[in-house]
């Protein structure tokens, strides 16, 4: 009886893991075989469960970009880059995906090395370090004011952790920036937040834009790669 | 007996009256003005075979400008007419002398024809009122009813609607010489859907230099057509007309007008010689202007429900669509260029591109698209999509079938036609060292760059999450030692306390030793008191500073030599001698001890 119960135990404990294992391999297969739209549809059900899965966010952008909407892709691209920077295949199809669109990965003027050690981590680990070299300090400095020990290596710690929190900083600016991509095969950009404005431009997508405001169902964006301001419906953007 | 006498001679009769050949000529009427047109008819029954035309006589007072013969057969019975239309060219009487028709070597006449030519038509109305004579027929039969009474024909319902409507304007205004009439194929076409809109120009008279002025259109698309010639009867009246036709598409849903076509003519013969003036004769009128009736279109909107997405805006029946690869065996980086073709009535010209399909492992160049009309056909269309497709590796390809979808106004729905799907077998390029290159790869290192593309699906999850990015969630630790460093800055400013009360020993031996005088020696252990066991001496008497001491564990027997030491100070303090640098020497050695021995037992 009591190994019965254990069997039906470990089934239980053991299933989630076995059916997703199976829902990947499912959803690979559909796409291996072109049924781009049926795999993101697993994709998306297993996203609920792991919300914060770089890898999940990679494959649907996948998914879109073999589906033809490179907007979508890129957003989901984006998404899997924040929380994996140093993957590779995110790096390249994240870039693959906003060159189609027109625009440029790493802005221009910076270099590629540059850009790789600014966003070696995540944010998440950048504010881990800079808790780290916080708690180094406040140890070390506690120890000198004591005991008046280990005064250089309080001096040095105190330095890298000014240079860790500007690095932070910056970080956390750009992480509070409203990103968002064009989504809809053409977004028109009007004067105001009606289509009684007149349009002065159109965006094909896979823009990045940067979101200033919102009223009804419009955002007030500004096109990152031209400069230009103006109101995009709400339906035609995907926040990142 | 009597019977079969009687049928005989009936078939005698009959064969007899079959042989006879009667011939009869007819004016269409025996007055007229000078600008109107005098149709003669000849007509001869019962001849047969080949035969010759009837030998006009010589009419000098008007002009043959068209000649037509009709043939009909009715129980064997052969009846012939030969029509004339003439133009008078003088005013007064005139007469149609005998019309000769010779048949088998038999020579027949008609009766000559006299009619009357007014200078206008004033005239031949008073003339019309004064006698009911309005038909004169050679032989001497007079059939009133047919020329008083007018009915206006009707054009055979078999017909298109465009030629019905045309023929049956005509029929209205056939009592005119000169008339324009329009009329299109659907007054109620769908937004782009061809219709045809034919102008036609009749006359039964001549005419010259008359231009045309084609008609102005709003919210419509027009096309030239062509134009052509041709002949109605109109009440027995031949008539001639020019057609000009033009090929229409609705902009949008809603009212769209055709205005009216003008010509401009100008009527009778050509200028005159000064005899024939002489003798009435006139010079050409004045210009005059035939316009047609303008025509209103309700354009119907396009239905959105059912419409597909390959949907491009063709309106019409009949659409065919074909996909042709110009070579369905190519190497990697060869050209293949992609032709759809898509045939149709109507304007394709005013249809979207077609999206040509998105082809894994090809590089595709835009597409571009022909239109044109198609040879020989004024109202079939074509529109052709050319599209140059480059594979960047080898293998078997499949371009799949194209959708194309019109919208059909006969059924009132959407319908999709497709392509065949094309097969492309692509094999290894064999130009590797100077064959093409996407990007980066340089020809002739054995290293080329096909193409780009996404990476591969990542087949697991996300390894879990790294220990930086575990301890950013660790906040709480960030006050802790927050606090730990708040406690450390409380402690350390303690410990400052403390370092004054070490050095107070240290402070007080510099000055003792630099004392020159009684009283510097007792500020120095004044002070090293104040320092360092927090005592003030300024105000408590020895008493009180010794218990003091001995709490912080000053032995008995230091007590008592610090008291002795505080004794002579107070002496020096209060009852100064003579300064003596010597004495203040011992004084300073003697507290420098006693100062020594509080500090080791303090400690």
């Amino acid at each position: 009886m009591k190994r019965t119960l254990a069997a039906v135990f470990l089934v239980v404990c053991l299933f989630p893991v076995v059916w997703a294992e199976t829902a990947l391999q499912q959803a690979e297969e559909l796409y291996r075989q072109g049924k781009f739209s049926a795999a993101l549809g697993i994709y998306e059900t297993e996203l609920k469960k792991a919300p914060n899965d770089p890898y999940l966010y990679y494959n649907i952008g996948n998914c879109y970009f073999k589906m033809g909407s490179k907007g979508l892709a890129a957003a989901n691209y984006y998404r899997a880059f924040k929380l994996d920077p140093r993957d590779s295949d995110i790096r390249h199809n994240v870039t693959l995906a906003l060159e189609s669109g027109g625009e440029r990965f790493i802005p221009t003027g910076i270099p590629a090395v540059l850009h790789k050690a600014f966003f070696y981590l995540s944010y998440a680990e950048l504010k881990g370090l800079t808790f780290v070299f916080l708690w180094l300090f406040c140890t070390l400095g506690g120890i000198w004011l004591i005991k008046r020990k280990w005064g250089k290596l309080c001096l040095a710690s105190a330095v890298i952790l000014l240079l860790t929190s500007g690095w932070f900083y910056i970080r956390h600016t750009l992480e509070q920036q409203s990103l968002a991509v064009i989504a809809s095969p053409v977004a028109e950009i009007r004067s105001g937040p009606g289509t009684n404005f007149p349009a002065s431009a159109s965006v094909a997508q896979g823009h990045l834009v940067t979101l200033q405001d919102s009223k009804d169902a419009w955002y007030e964006v500004i096109v990152k790669s031209q400069g230009i301001k103006g109101w995009v419906e709400q339906s035609a953007v995907e926040k990142i | 007996m009597r019977k079969t006498i009687l049928c005989l001679l009936f078939l005698c009769f009959t064969v007899y009256a079959a042989g006879q050949v009667s011939v009869t000529a007819e004016v269409n009427k025996t007055s007229l003005a000078l600008d109107d047109e005098l149709t003669l008819s000849v007509e001869v029954k019962g001849a047969s075979g080949n035969m010759l035309m009837p030998e006009l006589p010589s009419l000098p007072a008007f002009n043959v400008y068209s000649r037509e013969v009709q043939q009909s057969s009715i129980n064997g019975k052969t009846t012939t007419l030969f029509r004339y239309i003439m133009l008078p060219r003088f005013v007064g009487k005139a007469t149609i002398g005998a019309i000769r028709f010779t048949h088998n070597g038999k020579t027949y006449k008609t009766d000559p024809i006299t009619v009357t030519v007014y200078r206008n038509a004033q005239g031949v109305q008073n003339t019309r009122s004064a006698s009911t004579t309005a038909k004169t027929v050679s032989n001497g039969n007079y059939d009133s009813a047919a020329a008083v009474k007018k009915t206006v024909e009707k054009a055979d319902p078999n017909l298109p609607p465009l030629e019905r409507n045309l023929a049956n304007q005509a029929y209205k205004r056939g009592d005119e010489n000169f008339f324009l009439v329009a009329a299109v194929s659907n007054e109620k076409p769908y937004v782009n859907q061809p219709i045809t809109l034919a102008v036609r120009f009749y006359y039964n008279r001549s005419f010259y230099d008359a231009p045309y002025q084609k008609p102005t259109v709003s919210n419509i698309f027009m096309e030239d057509a062509g134009s052509s010639e041709g002949t109605q009867s109109i009440g027995g009246v031949l008539y001639r007309y020019t057609e000009q036709r033009y090929q229409l598409t609705a902009a949008s849903a809603g009212k769209a007008t055709i205005g009216p076509a003008t010509v401009r003519y100008m009527t009778g013969s050509i200028p005159l010689s000064p005899l024939d003036r002489l003798f009435g004769g006139s010079l050409v009128s004045a210009e005059e202007t035939a316009q047609s009736a303008p025509i209103t279109l309700n354009v119907r909107a396009l239905p959105n429900e059912g419409r597909p997405k390959t949907f491009y805006g063709a309106v019409g029946t009949g659409y065919t669509i074909s996909a042709e690869a110009d070579h369905t065996q190519a190497e990697a980086g060869e050209a293949i260029t992609l032709t759809v073709t898509v045939k149709g009535p109507g304007n394709l010209k005013a249809t979207s591109d077609l999206e040509t399909p998105v082809l894994d492992g090809f590089k595709i160049y835009p597409t571009q698209a022909t239109s044109e009309n198609a040879a020989g056909s004024k109202n079939q269309s074509y529109k052709i999509f050319k599209t140059v497709l480059v594979p960047s590796a080898s293998g078997i390809y499949t371009v799949p079938s194209i959708k194309w979808s019109y919208f059909d106004p006969v059924s009132a729905s959407y319908k999709t036609i497709h392509t065949d799907p094309i097969t492309l077998t692509v094999s290894p390029s064999t130009k590797t060292e100077s064959g093409f290159d996407f990007g980066a790869g340089k020809p002739g290192n054995g290293f080329q760059t096909l193409g780009r593309d996404i990476a591969y699906l990542k087949t697991s999850y996300a390894p879990g999450l790294s220990t930086l990015a575990k301890l950013s969630g660790w906040e709480t630790l960030n006050w802790i030692m927050l606090c730990w460093l708040g406690i450390s800055v409380f402690f350390a400013s303690i410990g400052r306390k403390s370092l004054a009360q070490k050095k107070a020993y240290t402070k007080a031996r510099g000055r003792l030793k630099k004392a020159q005088s009684d009283e510097a020696v007792a500020e120095a252990v004044s002070g090293y008191l104040q320092q360092k066991l927090k005592i003030s001496t300024g105000s408590l008497p020895l008493r009180a500073i010794v218990e003091s001491l001995q709490k912080r564990g000053v032995t008995p027997a230091a007590a008592e030599s610090f008291s002795l030491l505080w004794q002579r100070l107070d002496t020096a303090r209060f009852a100064p001698g003579a300064p003596d640098a010597q004495n203040a020497k011992e004084l300073a050695q003697q507290a420098l001890d006693i100062l020594k021995l509080l500090e080791e037992e303090t400690k």
